[in-house]
């Protein structure tokens, strides 16, 4: 807290100004850097781990940008999984016009060849795999598996 | 069991300079017990539709899984944790 807002704050509290008076005196002294700026809060990602696992069936699927901005994205492979699964349950006709409208935005991807025994195979997959970027800005963006 | 537990609750952080900014936790648990009997009829209305398929002969007869299938997509969703932050702001979002 600054000088100036502990002193304002006193006379509030000694009776020499009212309320409204601090108020103003307040306000006056503009947006306290506390509140100016986000406070850093620890990074959940700061427990993450840093790479790939080396061994076991990976759990999430985790993105991070680091650079001017942070980005941190933990997600489930089970999401992945099932998701998948649940393409193989979707009705041919659904799955014909899905597969359509991917293709019309640049994702040519049949899931109709998609099984159960190649989901697990492309999680398993997954734990070797790791994506790196480093853009011209400085942005660093890493996926991948543990 | 766990497997199909969906989402309990949702928390979002929101902070930007300047601003107060907001914590906001979602306790979307309280939203299942509601939608359960909902659940209940879809399944039973897909489980007679399977079998009507099933006994006319049709090759796609899944449309129970494809319900419950989607219900696991849903209780995947928990565990996912998605943190933006720039200089001045900030944006967390946290299933459970």
């Amino acid at each position: 807290m600054s000088e100036d807002r502990k002193r304002i704050l006193g006379m509030l509290a000694e009776g020499k100004i009212t309320a409204e008076e601090a108020d103003l005196l307040l306000d006056s002294l503009g947006t306290p850097a506390s509140e100016a700026t986000p406070s850093r809060e620890p990074m959940p990602s700061d427990d993450w781990p840093t790479g790939p696992s080396a061994t076991g069936t990976p759990k999430f699927l985790y993105v991070k940008v680091t650079g001017k901005d942070t980005v941190d994205v933990k997600v489930p492979l089970g999401l992945l999984r099932a998701g998948l699964k649940l393409t193989s349950l979707i009705p041919p006709q659904a799955m014909d016009q899905i597969s359509e409208s991917m293709g019309e935005h640049g994702m040519s991807i049949d899931f109709n060849n998609l099984k159960p025994e190649d989901i697990e195979e492309l999680i398993q997959s997954l734990r070797e795999m790791e994506i790196n970027v480093h853009s011209a800005d400085g942005d660093n963006i890493r996926v991948f598996c543990a | 069991m766990n497997a199909y537990l969906p989402p309990l609750m949702i928390r979002v952080r929101v902070r930007e300079a300047g601003a107060r900014g907001f914590r906001l936790w979602l306790p979307i648990v309280l939203l299942w017990p509601l939608l359960l009997p909902l659940l209940v009829l879809t399944l039973i209305v897909t489980l007679l539709v399977d079998l009507a398929l099933l006994a006319s002969g049709a090759r796609y007869h899944h449309y129970t899984r494809l319900v419950l299938g989607s219900l696991r997509v849903l209780a995947e969703v928990r565990g996912t944790h998605v943190d933006a932050v720039t200089e001045d702001s900030f944006v967390k979002v946290d299933i459970y």
